[in-house]
């Protein structure tokens, strides 16, 4: 019995020798035949990924929202890893973080405001914590009020309050000068509209609207235009016509997002509702430009 | 339209003396300004070519450089208000408010623009026509991005940020006021080595030098997958700063740095007559003889262009292939024999023993005596 | 060399028989502690721009001081590559052309026939021995080949590090001196010992951690590790598997003639 035990031991490893064998020569065939074009090969395919035909406008702009490079910066006393953008002069110093959780993200990208050309960019500032849902999808009639809660970018998993901005606190206290900023808006994290289903909160869009998604992008090439816009309707049935004001958030007074709820502290809070940029705007709306706060859409009715 | 540019300038004004209160007192554009909305992180959008831009300004990086003394509006000087519209790009070139302190000029990269004209990367040929594919040659942006001070530290332990408070207290003693000291000390110790780790500076010169369609349009080799088959450049992966880098070699020793010159130009660094003094340049192989500039560093193992280093690779490729896969397959079928030992197709039937040494044994025995 | 070692010795019942002398032993030891250090400093910078090049560059030393490490422990292989030879001329000439002397038959044709029959250096039956072997291997025959005290693949497993280490010595010590040689010779030098130095390298480095280890970690009587680069002995089973000729001779000598054990054949005695 022993022997034959020895002789199975004895003929696997003799197998998984000759196992190695083969892989060792699969193995050396690059080393001794050399690394050379591993880069080329490299930028080739980079160059295959983003080209594109102009119709796909939107495919673009993804793509050259997506980081393609990184950038690391060596002072000896610190290391700067930060995505590189093409052109910039200025040094980011934190990672752009991608929101893959989110649906609308997957066609209109991650800064997607591009048509009010006075706030577009702080549109898209606010894209960096805020899921789209949060101001373009509002209850509708009888419905009761939307539960707010965080989401992390990558997985898409419900979380709490972010730690970071609790800290945000404790670096207001700490400035001693005031060329000095706090900085706040990295925390992997972003709120989003939740439903609760039998105890059970999710995000507003679920997985079965990002497979919808997926499947429609896929698929899009095959499709009439007729069954596109069927489709697109569909994806977008729990959108709203206008967005939620921006008054509606940055107001002393229940604000239409529970920010003292969603972790908030009170040196933020009031920044929110007093920052110099909702003075700027608040005075705007009222007295000079009052369309400027408005999204394109409801200015051309 | 610039009435109303000014009632915005007046309303922000108002806004924030509002907001900062009477004590702080907020001059109208300077950085701080500036910073009420650059300082948002996600401050972003994609323009009109698809580009992404990003609109965020780390403070903190910012006041590590060398720019740190100018304020926004002296470089993006089409600003004059808060919000503002599309920003022109910026001239390197203009002259600013900084006096330079050996003399008594503005400061301007004016120079240094013209230097570059001069070079390899210059946009015009040496009788003055534009060279072909001109967007391919670089602006002062394609190399640079904001300089960041990379101080060496004089005392140990105290190599946070690169600064040493010690060196500076000393420093301080008699340059009291302000942060004179500290840009100064910063300004020096950075000098005291390279700016920029090298390894950062071969990935400048990759972004065209080892792109394929723009070395296929200007007819160069890869330089760059070359360089780091050198020591030079495996000396550099492995973290040392003490290797030449492309501008060491590429730009005459005292030379400025943004003169690189084609080896066909008398003056510049890898001509034929004046290479072998750069490689003996100080700090580098200085006791060594011109005969070490013969070193073929660009190596490409090009039949025509090195048949020398070509046939030796050939040679060492060969043999190697030859001797590993010769044992591969004999130790593969030596494991194989031992999955079926008693099998084969003949059987040798003699008894295996001394005493009966079969023929082949006598041969042995035969070409020993 | 005065040291005299018995050519069978006996421990726990078991015969065992004299393969290497404490000072081969030691000259081992020597080579492959030199080259493991030379294989585990030198090959990261061979593959300066792969991700894990640099994390072990740096445990040997970083740039700093690897390239040192490395230089000494090349100074020290060449070192033991000159000790080698004079050791086996020493050998040569005492053994051999003493013999001669004393027989007064010193002819230029008589060193050159003594040098041919020295045990490492290969012969008509080694290639004898290889066909042998491939017959063997691919089932052609049942009877494995005979070995004499060195196999071909011993000898090609010797001469591997002994025509490895004049291609690479040179080459690095060029390399090494590089401000001084341009002295004397044009840069391209340079080129030539730097692919040589490198395509050398991988070649000992690919066989050493494949075939020589195979020999003596992997191969199924050997793992983990054989012993007699320790004990300087062999035994019994292992001798009649791998040098069955040497066998017979040896306990021939020894006058135990009626004791010689059959060859292994087909593994039917010797596995595990």
């Amino acid at each position: 019995m022993v022997k034959r035990i020895k002789k199975i031991i004895f003929k696997v490893y003799v197998v998984c020798l000759m196992t190695f064998t083969v892989w060792y020569g699969y193995f050396m065939y690059p080393l001794i035949f050399g690394f050379e074009g591993k880069e080329a090969a490299g930028l080739s395919l980079e160059k295959a990924v983003f080209s594109g035909s102009k119709e796909e406008k939107i495919f673009q702009q993804m793509a050259a929202e997506k980081v393609k490079e990184r950038k690391k910066t060596d002072l000896g006393y610190r290391l700067i890893d930060q995505p590189y953008i093409q052109g910039r002069f200025h040094h980011i110093g934190f990672t752009l973080q991608q929101d893959k959780a989110n649906i609308c993200m997957r066609c209109h990208g991650n800064a997607p405001h591009t048509e009010s050309k006075e706030i577009r960019a702080f549109l898209n500032m606010h894209s960096f914590y805020l899921a789209c849902e949060a101001c373009h999808s509002v209850p509708g009639d009888g419905e009761p009020p939307w539960q707010f809660r965080w989401y992390d970018k990558n997985t898409g998993k419900l979380s709490g309050n972010p730690r970071a901005i609790l800290e945000i606190e404790d670096s207001y206290k700490q400035l001693q000068t005031n060329t000095e900023n706090p900085v706040y808006g990295d925390y992997g994290l972003k709120i989003s509209p939740v439903t609760t289903e039998s105890g059970k909160a999710s995000l507003l869009h679920n997985e079965k609207d990002m497979a919808m998604v997926e499947e429609y992008i896929a698929e899009r090439d095959q499709l009439s235009a007729d069954e596109k816009t069927e489709r697109n309707n569909a994806i977008h049935r729990k959108m709203s016509e206008s967005p939620v004001a921006c008054k509606a958030c940055h107001r002393g007074e229940e604000p239409y997002l529970p920010l003292a709820d969603l972790g908030y502290p009170p040196t933020r809070l009031g920044e929110l509702i007093n920052s110099p940029i909702v003075a700027m705007l608040r005075k705007y709306d009222e007295f000079h430009m009052p369309d400027m706060m408005k999204p394109a859409q409801e200015r051309e009715k | 339209m610039r009435s109303d540019g000014l009632i915005k300038l007046i309303i922000l004004t108002v806004v924030m003396i509002m907001l900062y209160g009477q004590d702080t007192v907020v001059l109208a554009e300077d950085r701080i300004d500036c910073l009420i909305c650059h300082k948002y992180r996600g401050l972003s959008r994609v323009d009109e070519q698809g580009n992404f831009r990003l609109f965020y300004i780390n403070n903190d990086l910012f006041m590590n450089s060398p720019h740190r003394r100018n304020e926004c509006y002296e470089c993006h000087t089409d600003i004059k208000e808060i919000p503002h519209d599309k920003v022109d790009k910026v001239d390197c070139t203009q002259q600013c408010h900084i006096v330079e302190p050996s003399g008594d000029r503005y400061f301007s990269h004016k120079t240094i623009a013209e230097t570059l004209a001069k070079s390899a990367h210059g946009k015009l040929d040496a009788d003055g026509n534009p060279k072909p594919h001109q967007e391919d040659y670089p602006g002062c942006k394609d190399c640079h991005d904001q300089p960041l001070y990379r101080p060496l530290s004089a005392f140990k332990g105290e190599a946070k940020h690169g600064v040493s408070m010690r060196s500076i207290s000393r420093c301080k003693s008699c340059h009291e006021s302000g942060n004179f000291a500290k840009d100064f000390y910063e300004h020096v110790t950075s000098r005291l080595h390279k700016t920029r780790f090298s390894l950062e500076i071969t990935e400048v010169c990759a972004k065209c030098h080892q792109d394929p369609e723009f070395m296929k349009r200007h007819e160069l080799d890869d330089v760059i997958t070359t360089y780091k088959h050198t020591f030079h450049g495996k000396m550099l992966e492995m973290g040392s700063e003490r290797t030449a880098d492309c501008i060491d070699c590429h730009v005459v020793e005292g030379e400025n740095n943004h003169l690189i010159e084609s080896k066909d130009v008398v003056t510049s660094s890898i001509h034929k007559d004046n290479v072998g003094r750069t490689c003996m340049a100080s700090d580098c192989h200085t006791n060594a003889s011109p005969n070490l500039a013969g070193f073929q560093t660009h190596v490409t193992y090009d039949r025509e262009k090195y048949p020398l280093q070509f046939y030796m690779l050939v040679f060492f490729k060969a043999l190697m292939a030859l001797v590993m896969y010769f044992f591969l397959a004999l130790i593969f079928f030596e494991l194989m024999r031992r999955l079926f030992p008693k099998f084969a197709f003949f059987k040798d039937n003699t008894p295996h023993h001394f005493a009966d040494l079969g023929e082949q044994d006598q041969q042995d025995k035969e070409d020993k005596s | 060399m005065s040291v005299k070692y018995d050519p069978i010795v006996y421990k726990d019942g078991v015969r065992y028989f004299h393969r290497f002398s404490i000072h081969q032993r030691i000259q081992h030891v020597v080579l492959f502690s030199s080259v493991l250090v030379l294989a585990i400093t030198g090959f990261p910078l061979r593959h300066a721009s792969e991700p894990w090049a640099r994390p072990i560059y740096e445990l040997v030393g970083g740039h700093q001081y690897a390239p040192m490490i490395h230089r000494i422990a090349g100074s020290v292989l060449l070192a033991l590559f000159i000790y080698h030879t004079i050791y086996w001329m020493v050998l040569f000439y005492r053994n051999d052309i003493g013999k001669l002397r004393r027989e007064n038959n010193l002819t230029l044709r008589n060193v050159g026939k003594a040098f041919l029959t020295q045990e490492m250096v290969p012969n008509k039956k080694d290639l004898r021995d290889v066909i042998h072997s491939w017959k063997y291997l691919l089932y052609f025959t049942n009877r494995p080949p005979r070995y004499d005290r060195m196999s071909w693949r011993e000898k090609f497993d010797y001469f591997a590090p002994y025509w490895g280490i004049p291609v690479l010595g040179p080459a690095g010590v060029i390399l090494w001196w590089h401000n001084e040689v341009s002295h004397a010779a044009p840069g391209i030098v340079m080129n030539a010992a730097y692919i040589m130095h490198t395509d050398e390298a991988l070649l000992a480095i690919l066989f050493i951690f494949f075939v020589h280890w195979y020999n003596v970690h992997y191969a199924p009587e050997k793992f983990p590790a054989a012993r007699v680069w320790l004990t300087g002995y062999l035994s019994e089973a292992e001798m009649i598997h791998e040098h069955y000729n040497d066998y017979v001779k040896v306990m021939i000598e020894a006058g135990l003639e009626n004791e010689i054990k059959p060859q292994h054949f087909g593994g039917e005695k010797y596995e595990w």
